[in-house]
């Protein structure tokens, strides 16, 4: 019997690294993407709000040419931006309707954070029931062992 | 062919390296016959397998180890050439946009949002130095920075190759010794041993001297010099054995040439080969025999006074052997050789002749280790047998170290004429002595 729970517990200790373990790290990895797409996000709606308060008309900025070398531009007129809407495609927003898009899009991305969440943790919990199996398994026989010194 | 194998025997122990005991051709099986002959009484050699030397798991544990450092340096040089590629693409861009006064361009906000604007002030560029420092410079001033980052990018490529390099030696280095550890190579060691020629009662007694005497690990230089010359000795023995086989036994005589010629340039080592060699061959007496009778009847002839010499040796030596078990068939081989007009087969015949007229003396001859001795004794014995027939023996040409018996001088005198070799009377010897032989 001892070597079948053996065989056993090599079982579950395989799975749960070679299935289970890899499964989480790649939801987790998942879900740090959403997270980053919400940071952008919110980035751009608190520079859109800043814009709007001061009444920013045109704009002085550095661009990055590549390498970390950076040359003057001017943006004349603020009015009219350029939102990523997915899939490669920009819809030009006037200020109200770029909060709008922004916020919206704001409530998807939560959305799929939670999913990814819930993901995770149900990951984790097969990971801990696989691991309880496996103590199970070891216990039994510490116990029988112990019952027999008692006897 | 059996002399040719016995010769590549000894050929084959010269050689102390790496034996593959897997392959089982006559010359390794023979090589291991050697050592295992060798190692009993001299217990001088050390016989180690590579797969203890370096075992075939680890072998193969540090060649995958090489092959993930590998891969890894790998990686970096993809991304240390992309770096550069980046580098090049701006040190262009830098030149071209100073063209401009302005261009237009949609400037990003975020990482999510555009602004259309204008890029202006196109010759100032803001260049980050690092540690948060940047420098504000010109197109052509970037464009020298850029460049001096190009260089350091390129020194760094050029390190990782090296180290890629040294790396690949390494993988080629196991992957080589996991497959010799597979196979199960064995690496032979033997010290090198006195040369002990007097006692010559049988081959494995002759080939463990030849090897303990020619396998030495020391003097691999000699080693080589002497395998090189062993090698074109049998591939003339190849040659004149396959003549002989066709001329239907002229083969032995070419053969004795050929030793003949290559002891001339061979020190003792030769002569203990072609001793080797020669209790190799007694082995096959029949074959020997004929070879011996058609050595005479070969068209070569003409070779060095020494070569022959050595010739007369290894026929005597035969011969001699011969004649100690078949004392009949000494008196027909004499016959034989008188019938042949090949100063080989004579100097086998009259061998053949010195051991019916007195093997003693004749037994004694190989033991030495004067080669000219030998040749000499030969002469002076086929003087005294063959004497009413020398008139055949013409084309015997090799030089005659004194002996006892008399008539020496004009044996000598007489063998050193040469004469034409008749492939037709080698047949004669061989027949007549197959018929004598029981």
């Amino acid at each position: 019997m001892d070597s079948y729970r053996q065989e056993k517990v090599q079982k579950f200790e395989e799975f749960v690294d070679r299935r289970l373990k890899p499964d989480l790290t790649r939801a987790i990895a998942e879900r740090d993407k959403v997270f980053e797409q919400q940071k952008i996000f919110s980035d751009l709606r608190k520079n859109i709000e800043n814009l709007e308060k001061n009444s920013v008309t045109s704009l002085r900025t550095l661009v990055n040419l590549g390498s970390e070398v950076y040359m003057q531009a001017d943006v004349p007129d603020t009015q009219h931006i350029f939102v990523d809407i997915g899939l490669g495609f920009h819809v030009e927003f006037t200020w109200s309707e770029a909060l709008k898009f922004i916020s919206q899009r704001e409530d998807k991305i939560a959305r799929q954070i939670d999913e990814y969440t819930r993901l995770i943790a149900s990951i984790k919990a097969q990971i801990k029931l696989v691991c309880e199996g496996i103590c199970e398994l070891l216990q039994l026989p510490a116990e029988t062992s112990v019952q027999e010194a008692i006897f | 062919m059996q002399n040719l194998l016995h010769f590549a025997n000894f050929l084959g122990s010269f050689r102390a390296c790496s034996v593959n005991l897997t392959d089982q051709n006559p010359l390794q099986r023979i090589n291991q016959i050697n050592q295992s002959v060798m190692e009993e009484p001299t217990a001088k050699g050390t016989v180690t397998s590579i797969s203890s030397m370096f075992p075939v798991d680890d072998v193969q544990k540090a060649a995958k180890r090489v092959q993930d450092a590998l891969s890894e340096k790998q990686q970096e040089l993809e991304r240390v050439k992309e770096f550069i590629s980046d580098n090049t693409n701006l040190i262009n861009l830098v030149q071209k946009l100073p063209e401009e006064l302005h261009h237009d361009i949609m400037v990003p906000f975020g990482k999510a949002a555009f602004f259309p604007g204008r890029l202006i002030h196109t010759n100032e560029f803001m260049v980050l130095l690092g540690e948060g420092y940047y420098a504000e410079r010109t197109s052509k001033q970037t464009v020298e920075i850029l460049k001096r980052r190009g260089k350091v990018l390129d020194s760094q490529v050029d390190s990782l190759k090296a180290m890629m390099k040294d790396l690949q030696a390494e993988a080629s280095f196991f992957d080589t010794t996991a497959s010799e550890a597979a196979e199960g190579l064995v690496e032979i060691r033997e010290e090198y041993g006195e040369e002990n020629l007097s006692e010559r009662t049988s081959e494995s007694g002759l080939l463990k001297q030849d090897s303990s005497r020619l396998s030495e690990a020391d003097n691999l230089k000699d080693e080589d010099e002497l395998y090189a010359r062993i090698m074109s000795r049998l591939d003339e023995l190849e040659k004149e054995e396959l003549a002989w086989e066709i001329e239907n036994g002229s083969a032995e005589s070419k053969q004795n040439n050929v030793a003949k010629s290559d002891n001339a340039k061979y020190g003792d080592e030769d002569n203990e080969l072609e001793e080797a060699e020669l209790a190799a061959e007694t082995e096959n007496r029949s074959d020997e025999n004929k070879q011996n009778n058609a050595a005479g009847s070969d068209n070569e002839n003409n070779e060095d006074e020494q070569a022959n010499t050595v010739s007369d040796q290894f026929s005597n030596q035969i011969s001699l052997d011969h004649n100690l078990r078949h004392s009949e068939c000494t008196g027909l081989t004499v016959q034989a050789a008188l019938e042949d007009a090949k100063p080989r087969t004579k100097s086998l015949a009259t061998n053949v002749n010195v051991e019916a007229n007195s093997a003693e003396k004749a037994l004694v001859l190989p033991k030495e280790d004067n080669v000219a001795t030998a040749p000499l004794s030969i002469q002076e014995i086929s003087a005294q047998a063959s004497k009413p027939e020398f008139d055949r023996y013409k084309a015997f040409t090799e030089s005659i170290i004194e002996h006892n018996y008399n008539l020496q001088t004009d044996q000598q005198e007489q063998i050193r004429n040469t004469s034409k070799p008749s492939g037709s009377q080698s047949s004669k010897p061989v027949s007549r002595f197959k018929m004598q032989r029981k």
